[in-house]
């Protein structure tokens, strides 16, 4: 099956779906192909911009806009020095969407977040779904940490154990483990979400709950508040408690990560962008410095695309952009030249210094056009976006969502900007 | 201070010391096992887990050949929850001398080692991951054996007879009193606490160790300290061993574990007993070599590397590596150097331990005055799992949950299944690889000897399975939260689990293991920024 498309986006997590909305918005034809579901269901469901200070890596960053204009001086070849000039845009852009979705995602007046996760630790981040945008915690009289009794992945005793250790919070707050039955035989995240939806699902959670709620409380859950965007189950919740009601970030499956993925995929159809799930790609046809065309198998059939603007955002090793074999790394599917590092990584598995494997990618351009080892552009029609560019250390500097987010807008306004 | 008192102090908690732990106990001799760490933290573990059926050794050890098969099929008929009767096979390909092939079929009909030439054609049909270049083929009887759970069926038997173990415990000194020994002071590793204890015997099991004990007491007994490195695969390549026909070298064993198989192993020289580090090259070596028997080894994943140490002796120094016999040595000190109370223990295999234990408690046992005969040849090491109590498990954990839990909790199975059966939460498998339940996971915690939570991994298998313990690690912190022996944090808790998995997977970093990397550091650092945690 043959397929003509302006725009042709490969891959379907946050940097691909924003590059679509963006792309959309300046009526461009654009299809967005990708062999699963993307990785933002593995992902905290906030947007983590800049976590800390570029000069001390232990304190918090209070300011990560500002940081992010300094990247440029300390590590030119960070991929936000490439996507500086529409970052705030690209913000301000995803906001509107999540907005128009009624999931406003909230900043805290230009400074981090600092979320509680699972394990008791704060996470610094820069946007969060309003289920997550915990408010004054430090000024809670009491904090109640909800979890259920047989779902595996959430031990609210570790949690409280941890919370006072790693948080600013005064002596005098009151750390509450509540466990909760629930009626249902086997609970995993997206049964107990299902559920949770359901008006006995609340009454349930509220029943156990209530008698441990005074005045001054927080109550925090899992990552279990609805599967789906337009249940606000935390709202329900803080309503029939009379407290506020906040998930925090856990391991996958985490369900705010997939209900933004559903909010953009929605917004996508709206826009009349085209979505294909189940394609992977095999192939381009290039001629010159020019991509003419892409192959992709899928539910038995090959597909060809060719378009204007090709947006490479299939991701790193986890999303799988990047494959590697001993010694070699690979880009799956234009064979990209990939920047390693000769360390693969450290010996210590929680080095501050990160593993070199993380910075793994391609050099980009201003105009997220992949370079050659001589710095030339190798296809002047594709962009790359993401997980895919190099020189990101995420997991460390907590900006993997960020740079996705910007670096896929500005692919998408690049693609717009091309002449039909 | 308290003096306690036994009649044998064991050094050593790998096969051999604790086989000697229960032979003693079964003679009715008092007997303690120090083991400086857990059980089986040295080389007991840290091998291919090969039940060898003497077949590498025939042509040139005939007699640890013999040995191995008489161990071999007494140890499947004594311990068969910790042996998985695999079969094995040697096979030869074109660049191997193919006069070795008669040689070693000779050979193994002297030792008694039964041998069957395969169809070639039909062998490579039935495990399509073998080199079609194979020239020849033939069965031998060797299987896969458990060798942490063969050490704890020693021990768990040696303690229904009286014996008693200390782990955490090292060995700081050896006393004596006009040429014989008198006792020992041992130091608990975790508080630094000594202890006294009067004996009439030591008896040094202590392997790769041996050297370092020995020297204790003033004597010498050199040790070659021998490094072999092991890559485990996430797959079982095949369902029996195989060997390469021809001269033993690196990397020509496969051995299948449960869902796993072990690549093995290199041969290195070291200075140190505590030489665990695999190093690029000897992965990359090894990886060559076992390419040659199986030509698409890289399309499977592997999950890590690891090392041990093979403790080699040899009487008159000079011969190192291959060359040294893997047979065994029991010097008596008393004979030797004119110290009375002291025997080392030395050399040999897994394979062969409870022999080496009989020979060594035999003398220990004529030393004593004690004249009751070895009884380790006929009574089984624990006793199988009754029928009723496995449907019960099956109820609460599912087939193949129950059948992997009463494997690894022999009597304690019980236990942990009516746990579950009252309380449904801890039904939940905290451990999806290994099926390792809450229930067993509290049952293993609870137990005295368990005083780290890497106790519980080694016990239960948990974390050591295709995940490598992203997922289990943190569940095991809610585990954590009652037992209050486990004085760490939850960060030192997790800091010190996925370094003992990064260790192995870090030498094995590409393909799917490099993507399982990238998630365990989206994980523990993007999403819980655990490197900053306090």
């Amino acid at each position: 099956m043959n397929k003509k498309t302006d725009v042709l986006i490969i891959g379907a997590g946050l940097s691909g779906l924003m590059a679509a909305a963006k792309a959309a918005e300046s009526g461009k034809k654009v299809t967005v192909a990708a062999k699963g579901m993307g990785s933002l269901s593995l992902s905290s469901g906030c947007i983590d911009l800049w976590g800390y200070d570029i000069d001390d890596p232990q304190q918090v960053c209070p300011n990560p806009l500002a940081q992010i204009a300094r990247l440029g001086e300390v590590n030119r070849e960070h991929p936000y020095t490439k996507v500086a000039d529409v970052l705030e845009e690209s913000l301000r852009c995803f906001q509107g969407i999540t907005a128009r979705y009624g999931c406003d995602y909230r900043d805290n007046g230009g400074a981090n977040w600092l979320l509680p996760t699972a394990v008791g630790t704060f996470r610094p981040s820069f946007l969060a779904p309003p289920s997550m945008a915990v408010k004054d915690l430090d000024k809670a009289k009491r904090i109640v940490i909800a979890g259920y009794e047989e779902l595996k992945d959430f031990y609210p005793e570790v949690m409280a154990a941890n919370l006072a250790r790693n948080g600013n919070l005064p002596e005098s707050v009151n750390i509450a483990v509540v466990k909760l039955r629930c009626a249902w035989k086997k609970l995993y995240a997206t049964t107990l979400a299902h559920r949770l939806e359901q008006a006995e699902g609340i009454k349930e959670a509220v029943d156990q709950i209530k008698p441990h709620v005074v005045s001054g409380t927080v109550v925090l859950f899992p990552p279990v508040l609805g599967e789906r965007l337009d249940i606000d189950v935390a709202a329900r919740l803080s309503a029939a408690l009379g407290a506020p009601v906040y998930e925090v970030a856990n391991i996958p499956p985490a369900l705010p990560g997939q209900r933004l993925q559903q909010l953009l995929l929605k917004h996508l159809r709206n826009m009349g962008v085209d979505v294909i799930i189940g394609c992977t790609f095999t192939g381009a046809k290039t001629e010159g410095n020019r991509c003419l065309q892409v192959t992709a198998e899928g539910a038995g059939k090959t597909f060809t695309f060719a378009a204007q603007t090709y947006v490479l955002a299939t991701g790193a090793f986890v999303g799988g952009g990047l494959d590697s074999r001993i010694g070699a790394v690979r880009e799956m599917i234009f064979d990209l030249p990939v920047c390693t590092l000769e360390k693969w990584a450290s010996g210590e598995f929680l080095s501050m210094n990160g593993h070199g494997f993380n910075r793994f990618g391609i050099a980009v351009n201003d105009r997220l056009q992949p370079l050659d080892e001589a710095g030339q552009v190798c296809l002047e029609n594709v962009r790359i976006t993401g997980a895919n560019l190099a020189g990101a250390n995420g997991p460390i500097e907590k900006c993997g969502n960020g740079v996705a987010l910007a670096s896929g807008y500005k692919a998408g306004k690049l693609a717009g900007e091309v002449p039909s | 201070m308290v003096t306690e008192r036994v009649q044998v102090v064991v050094i050593g908690g790998g096969a051999t010391g604790t086989g000697i732990l229960r032979d003693l106990a079964m003679r009715g001799l008092s007997a303690l096992l120090v083991e400086q760490g857990d059980l089986a933290h040295g080389t007991s573990s840290r091998f291919h887990g090969l039940l060898h059926s003497g077949g590498r050794y025939a042509v040139k050890d005939k007699e640890a050949a013999k040995e191995c098969i008489e161990e071999n099929l007494l140890l499947r008929r004594l311990a068969p929850d910790c042996i998985e009767p695999t079969g094995g096979l040697f096979a030869q390909l074109p660049s191997d001398d193919p006069a070795y092939a008669e040689t070693w079929v000779k050979a193994c009909a002297e030792a008694g080692i039964e041998t069957k030439e395969l169809d070639v054609g039909a062998l490579i049909q039935k495990y399509p991951v073998l080199s079609p270049k194979i020239t020849r083929a033939y069965s031998v009887p060797d299987a896969a054996v458990d060798g942490f759970r063969m050490l704890w069926s020693n021990v768990n038997s040696a303690r229904r007879y009286g014996a008693k173990m200390a782990n955490y415990s090292k060995l700081t000194a050896i006393h004596q009193t006009n040429g014989r020994i008198s006792g020992v002071e041992l130091t608990n590793t975790l508080t630094g606490e000594a202890r006294q204890i009067e004996c009439d015997m030591v008896i040094n099991a202590a392997g790769a160790w041996a050297g370092e004990v020995t020297t204790l007491a003033g004597l010498d007994v050199s040790i070659i300290k021998d490094k072999g490195t092991l890559l485990a695969f996430n797959h079982r390549l095949t369902n029996q061993v195989v060997n390469r026909l021809r001269p033993p070298g690196d990397a020509d064993i496969f051995v299948p574990h449960g869902t796993i198989t072990l690549l093995g192993t290199t041969s290195v020289s070291v200075d140190d007993p505590n030489s665990f580090k695999t190093t690029d090259k000897e992965v990359q070596d090894m990886l060559a070599v076992g390419r040659e028997m199986m030509p698409r080894i890289d399309d499977y994943r592997i999950i890590r590397a690891f090392a041990g140490v093979r403790p080699l002796y040899q009487a008159n120094k000079g011969a190192g590596g291959r060359a040294v016999t893997r047979n065994f040595a029991l010097i008596d000190h008393e004979q030797r150097d004119g110290l009375t109370g002291l025997i080392s223990i030395v050399g040999g295999k897994f394979t062969t331990f409870r022999l080496m234990a009989e020979k060594t408690v035999d003398l220990a046992a004529k030393k004593l005055g004690n004249n009751t005969p070895c009884r380790t040849k006929e009574e089984p090491l624990s006793a199988p799992q009754s029928a009723e109590m496995l449907e019960r498990g099956k109820k609460v954990f599912g087939v193949p949950g129950a059948k992997k839990a009463a494997e690894r909790l022999g009597e304690g199975f019980a236990k942990v299944v009516a746990e579950a059966e009252q309380d449904r939460a801890k039904r939940r498998m905290f451990c999806e690889c290994e099926m390792v339940s809450a229930a067993e996971i509290e049952y293993v915690a609870d137990d005295d000897d368990s005083k780290t939570l890497s106790d519980i991994r080694r016990r239960t298998r948990m974390g050591m399975g295709t995940c490598q313990g992203i997922f289990c690690s943190y569940r095991t912190l809610g585990a954590m939260s009652d037992h209050k022996q486990f004085t760490v944090t939850h960060r030192e808790f997790l800091a010190e689990f996925l370094q003992n998995r990064w260790r192995g997977v870090r030498a094995v970093l590409w393909g799917q293991q490099l993507r399982e990397a990238q998630l365990s550091s989206e994980i523990f650092c993007t999403l819980f920024g655990m490197e900053r945690m306090k």
